[in-house]
């Protein structure tokens, strides 16, 4: 941005006209903040010793502390706004009336205007000098500016709109800066810069000179990059876009409050309500001049004025809007989302962005990049450092953290991730964990002590979807850049070439730009490359080898697009069809391969090729393509077995016969391929049920049944068997003889196979299957859950399921069972000789048993021996009661143990009886420790 | 316990179905050294039943007593150390376990293992044999290095250690293997073969089979045995006494191919691929082999088609299937068969109806 540096005759001017005072007075004070600040009273007094030696020079400045007093005025004198530029007309009339009352206190208050900067500097050295310029011409004058006419001449004068500033808050950081948005830089610094400009330009310009006539080397090693050379050093200059750049402008703007601790500069109540009063009087003037305004704000930069001319509609406009952005403007902590995230392909100027915005609302940049370190806990010292700490160094801007490329190191950038999330997250934690009673969505924090993230944190990336970023992307405001519209780079490039001498066509500047997909800066390195070898550039160039192709790996839904769609290129119509057809191999062979990643994509294809609209009346097509991805698939295993790497240079051209098949012109869905990762994990889950139920099942049965062929014959018949119609949830004894054994039967089965029913939630599926259950909120599901592996989606499933009444009764059997075994399975091979010794008496002893086994399983040890041993498939037909019946019929008499319920005192009895009359008690159990251990006394030996 | 366990023949006197390779085998083990043994043959044919048998015959009763175990082992590769870990199931004489289960690092599992019953080597006592025995299940998916591994060990630890490696399919057994091992056949048993058997379990289970029940049964089972008893014992759970014709209840994926298969009858487009394909999935994820499915379908296609048809859908048929064993997508094969069926399908049903 270049400055207007007022002339010595411009200031002459200036003086001359200065006897207009008065008005420039009101009109340059806008700028005072809402607030009322203590006055200091030296400093009054030396204002007004100073005032009453110059008091001919007045039209434009006044320092914050004047300021501060106007709001006690401010009913009388509406004209004193703080951001909106209200209209000069409009003012002048207000002030035409209450001249003589303001006159006094205005002499007093107002400083002196000084044209010289330096002089004011040294006068008062609490006033920042300000820039100020007062022209003829409105153009003359950069940046805000608007018209004042003399009251007794009607001279017209344009000047330049100043900032006041607030140097006496000791909690504010930045004393120089309370930016208003127009310019950053203290006049003093601008007319340093340009002088250094014309100088550097002077000094260019004979070295210059020089190198033509000396030397070329010495051009080499002065010649800077055209891309920072050329690198846009103010708002304006930005070829991004402009929707972005405001917005991130007004990312930072909400920063203010919180780091700079001015509210963004909002009309208060009482201003309002005075400009209500007065806008009915003068709003066509007011409109009127606004217009111009806008117009000479646009010359400038319509983006970095996105506040005041919001400001300004407010104003001029209805009371609606003004309430509306009050609200807006007034939060007083930072944004809601803390961390900016720019992200876009390479050579759009992201980091410029950044940059020149954080510059342009006042901060110093603090850039990480990929190439500084990036561990973990370096990057957090550094980003406390920014983010914390306020320098104590001459550039006290508050610092803006830019984290570039926070994508470009997954490993290690994950660190700075964490850092910034941590930081975020402790804090939203502290917030609403404290009262906040306003609203929830700012976030406010009254202390920002406490406050981990108090300064604008801007990241960079490339690749939005990066692994590493998904925790930031749901917390930071994302901008996606787009690419600036081909003619704003060829215009600027057209620019540069101008610049630098160099002569380009535009055509061919468009063509360069369209072929490096507006990435400005590989378009500025490929011109200057072009410059010094002294070439013009050409359209050809740019075909050729001249340009430098970015290896540009597309997103693999890129890459499915351009596959499922025939690619429409005008220059390639014109061609004749081979040749498209060999330009559109090579460019879909190199996408491919340039991605890599050749299982995904050939699963891509497989996902969503028969989503396509093709015309396939016999499926040729189609069967064309499956072959074409069997192949890669089977090439593919080939590689990994042989390990044969070079032959994955034939998988892009699979891709391409497929493409010439089914690519269509209009756009397809196209979904991440789900399903097959989908069926894999699936199935490995199931098979890890499978398994695990078959190491439960004891091994003399699990032996035999393989888990790869369980499912396909065995499961079926199984869950039928374990599911016979026949049997009815009745009380046991209910049942008849045979039903009874059948539901031993089962029990056994249950057993054996380690199966038994548990309680599941109710899922809507398996519910609706069962009919008898899905009413009931609990669903007795089998253990390893069988019936899963036969319920195909849109199957009839046509098994018989069991009541629920039944269930239960099974699951109560079971779990007895279960406990049966345990007690007795380990002894019971030993004791068999036992066994038969006790047979005789077998009957009423299991009776016992079970009931034993019940309440104390550990004193029943040597009746629940027999248990054991029927459980191990050795049916004794020992059964006093029921002889007749085969194996089985073992359960019967439990069955009926349980029916012998009622009188457990007697069995009980029983049992002991029978205990006491054993011989011996002793039992050696093979060296396992679980071994019952009892007291036993040697008298029991002996005998 | 099911019928399928508990009439599973504990000797090799008992066998029912192949009773003259249990005959050889006991002859084999009584008479002289056993050599490696590979049984191979179709899932429900018996060679478990008859590796037991077999185990038993060797060493008695104590085969029988077996344990679980989860055992881990820490092999020393070179440079690094594996840990691996592996479900055996071992008696005082035999370990029994599927090697593949340790996924691509099967070749370690195998070489230890075999070492470690080499080192224990038993005391060759009067009437016990001077051997351990491995069996080894599913070789046919062992990894090639760990089949080239095994021949080697095979021949070192002969005298102290005896291989019985089973599988379904011999063709995936490198020939070095099958060269130094007795290849035992165990085909699938006839349908006669089957009869018999269930009416052997009827007769234990005192029920009255109709006539042809069981030969109704024997035919659906698919020649395999295990399957027909488990039907039969379905049968007996649904409905006793049996009636002649009585539903012998279908296998639920068999059913659902055959869906599948009229699906393809019904319509042949992408859109209906794409509703078949997701029926293929659910196979897939229930545990059901895509060689199994695509047999299956095949088998249900053939039901239907005209006879001129049959031979070129067998023949693509066949081409897939090799390309599905090749490849490692079962799925994409699959479907691959699929469009070429509706394909071949719709271009015969323009030619006969226009």
């Amino acid at each position: 941005m270049e400055f207007d540096i007022p002339l010595p005759e411009e200031l002459e001017l200036l003086e001359a006209n200065s006897h207009f005072y008065e008005e420039e007075d009101e009109y340059l004070n806008f700028e005072e903040p809402p607030y009322p600040y203590p006055i200091d009273g030296d400093e009054e007094k030396e204002e007004e010793r100073v005032a009453h030696k110059e008091p001919h020079v007045r039209q434009s400045e006044s320092s914050d502390i004047k300021g501060c007093k106007r709001p006690r005025s401010l009913i009388s004198d509406p004209i004193v706004n703080l951001d909106e530029v209200s209209p000069a007309s409009d003012k002048r009339s207000k002030i035409d009336d209450n001249r003589v009352e303001i006159e006094d206190e205005d002499w007093l208050r107002f400083s002196p205007v000084k044209e010289v900067v330096h002089v004011m500097e040294e006068e008062e050295e609490v006033v920042i000098p300000q820039e100020t310029m007062l022209s003829r011409y409105a153009s003359e004058i950069d940046g805000e500016c608007f018209p004042i006419t003399a009251p007794d001449g009607g001279d017209r004068v344009y000047a330049k709109f100043c900032r006041a500033l607030g140097d006496e808050e000791v909690n504010k950081l930045d004393v120089k800066d309370k930016s208003n948005g127009l310019i950053k830089d203290p006049i003093s610094v601008l007319l340093q810069q340009s002088e250094k400009e014309a100088f550097n330009k002077v000094l260019q310009a004979s070295s210059e000179d020089q190198n033509e006539t000396i030397s070329a080397e010495t051009s080499v090693m002065h010649e800077k990059l055209w891309v920072d050379k050329y690198s846009p050093s103010s708002f304006t200059e930005l070829l991004s876009d402009e929707q972005t750049n405001r917005e991130v402008l007004l990312w930072l703007k909400q920063w203010d409050a919180s780091v700079f601790g001015s509210e963004i500069r909002s009309t208060t109540e009482a201003v309002l309500s005075a400009l209500k009063r007065h806008s009915t009087t003068s709003h066509h003037q007011k409109s009127d001049s606004a217009f111009t305004r806008k117009k000479q704000f646009n010359r400038w930069s319509k983006e970095s004025f996105g506040y005041s001319k919001n400001a300004e509609v407010s104003n001029t406009n209805t009371a609606d809007i003004n309430d509306l952005w009050n609200k807006k403007s007034k939060l007083t902590g930072p944004p809601e989302q803390k961390i900016l995230l720019l992200c876009g392909a390479p050579g759009l100027g992201k980091t410029t962005l950044a940059h020149i915005a954080a510059k342009h609302c006042g901060y110093r940049v603090v850039e990480i990049n990929a190439s500084d370190e990036r561990s973990a806990s370096a990057i957090e010292t550094r980003i406390l450092d920014v983010v914390q700490m306020n320098s104590v160094t001459a550039d006290s801007r508050p610092k803006c953290l830019v984290i570039d490329e926070i994508d470009g190191a997954l490993g290690d950038g994950k660190g700075a991730v964490d850092v910034i999330l941590k930081m975020v997250l402790a804090e939203r934690k502290h917030a609403t964990g404290k009262e906040n009673v306003e609203n929830v969505k700012t976030s406010s924090k009254k202390d920002r002590r406490t406050a981990p993230l108090s300064r604008p944190v801007i990241c960079i990336c490339n690749d939005l979807y990066a692994p590493a970023l998904r925790p930031l992307r749901q917390i930071a405001k994302v901008h996606i850049f787009v690419q600036p519209t081909v003619s704003r780079v060829v215009n600027r490039l057209k620019y540069i070439c101008n610049m630098e001498g160099m002569k380009a066509r535009s055509f061919a500047l468009s063509a360069l730009a369209e072929y490096t997909e507006c990435d400005i800066r590989s378009c500025l390195n490929t011109l200057q490359f072009l410059y010094k070898k002294k070439e013009t550039i050409n359209v050809i160039d740019i075909g050729s080898q001249v340009v430098g192709r970015k290896d540009m790996s597309k997103s693999l839904f890129d890459i499915w697009k351009e596959i499922f769609t025939t690619r429409k290129m005008k220059r390639e119509r014109s061609n004749d069809a081979s040749g498209s057809g060999a330009k559109n191999f090579d460019f879909l062979h190199s996408l491919v391969s340039s991605r890599g990643d050749y299982d995904l994509i050939f699963d891509g294809i497989h996902e969503n090729i028969l989503q396509l609209h093709y015309h396939d009346p016999v499926m040729d097509k189609t069967i064309s393509c499956l072959d074409g991805l069997g192949t890669s698939d089977l090439l593919h295993r080939y590689i990994m077995r042989t390990q044969q790497m070079p032959l994955y240079v034939y998988f892009p051209s699979l891709v391409i016969p497929i493409h010439r098949r089914v690519a269509q012109i209009q756009k397809p869905m196209i979904e991440w391929p789900k399903s097959y990762h989908r069926c894999r994990t699936l199935l490995v889950e199931k098979q890890e049920s499978l398994r695990s139920w078959h190491h439960k099942i004891p091994p003399y049965i699990g032996r035999h049944l393989s888990i790869k062929s369980f499912v396909e014959d065995s499961i079926s018949p199984l869950l039928h068997i374990l599911s016979p119609p026949t049997l009815r949830p009745v009380a046991s004894h209910l049942l008849s003889d045979r039903q009874k054994e059948q539901l031993a039967g089962l029990v056994m089965l249950m057993c054996s196979y380690s199966l038994t029913y548990k309680n599941v939630k109710s899922d809507p599926v398996l519910s609706s299957l069962r009919e008898d259950a899905a009413s009931d909120a609990l669903v007795l599901a089998l253990d390893p859950h069988l019936f899963d592996f036969i319920n195909f989606k849109g199957h009839q499933f046509k098994h018989h399921v069991l009541a629920l009444a039944m269930k239960q009764v099974l699951v109560h059997e079971v779990e007895k069972q279960k406990i049966l075994q345990a007690s007795g399975g380990k002894s019971g091979i030993l004791n068999k000789p036992e066994i038969k010794k006790i047979n005789q008496d077998l009957a009423k002893k299991t009776n016992a048993a079970a009931n034993e086994s019940q309440r104390t399983p550990v004193t029943s040890k040597p009746p629940s021996v027999s248990v054991g041993t029927a459980t191990t498939s050795k049916p004794n037909s020992s059964d006093v009661k029921k002889a007749s019946r085969n194996a089985l019929n073992f359960f019967d008499r439990f069955r009926k143990s349980r029916k012998d319920y009622e009188d457990p005192e007697d069995v009980q009895n029983r049992a002991t009886a029978k205990r006491d009359s054993r011989p011996l008690l002793f039992k050696f159990n093979e060296g396992f420790t679980n071994a019952v251990k009892r007291p036993v006394r040697m008298r029991e030996f002996l005998l | 316990m099911l019928w399928v366990d508990k009439y599973r023949p504990k000797s090799l006197d008992k066998v029912i179905v192949h009773e003259d390779i249990a005959q050889k085998l006991k002859k084999l083990v009584s008479e002289q050294d056993c050599p490696h043994l590979l049984f191979y043959g179709p899932s429900g044919s018996g060679k478990k039943t008859l590796i037991m048998a077999l185990l038993k015959q060797i060493y008695g009763a104590s085969a029988e007593k077996v344990k679980v175990e989860n055992r881990a082992w820490k092999v020393d590769a070179g440079s690094r150390t594996i840990d691996l870990e592996l479900t055996t199931l071992s008696s005082t004489n035999h370990v029994e376990l599927t090697p593949s289960d340790a996924g691509f690092q099967d070749r370690y599992i195998v070489q230890e293992i075999i070492k470690e019953m080499a080192k224990n080597r038993p005391i060759d006592t009067k009437g016990k044999k001077g051997y351990k025995v491995l069996v080894l299940n599913e070789v046919d998916k062992l990894s090639r290095e760990a089949q080239h591994s095994l021949r080697r060990t095979m021949e070192k630890y002969s005298s102290s250690c005896r291989l019985i490696l089973c599988c379904n399919s011999s063709s995936k057994v490198t020939e070095a293997i099958k060269s130094r091992c007795l290849n035992v056949r165990i085909n699938a048993p006839s349908q006669e073969e089957i009869v018999k058997v269930l009416e052997f379990v009827a007769k234990k289970e005192s029920l009255q089979l109709p006539q042809g029940f069981a030969a109704r049964i024997a035919e659906k089972s698919n020649r395999s045995l295990r399957r027909a008893i488990l039907s039969l014992e379905t049968c007996r759970v649904q409905n006793y006494p049996f009636t002649g014709n009585q539903v012998i209840s279908p296998m639920d994926w068999e059913e659902y191919v055959a869906e599948i298969a009229t699906d393809m009858m019904k319509e042949q487009s992408p859109k209906k691929l794409f509703q078949v394909r997701g029926k293929v999935y659910e196979l897939l994820v229930n545990c059901i082999p895509p060689e199994v499915i695509l047999k299956r379908l095949l088998h249900e296609l053939l039901k239907k088609l005209d006879s001129e048809l049959k031979l070129e859908v067998c023949h693509w048929a066949a081409y897939y299937e090799h390309r599905m064993r090749l490849g490692q997508k079962a799925i994409f094969h699959i479907e691959a068969f699929v469009a070429k069926f509706m394909s071949i399908y719709k271009n015969f049903l323009i030619s006969t109806f226009g």
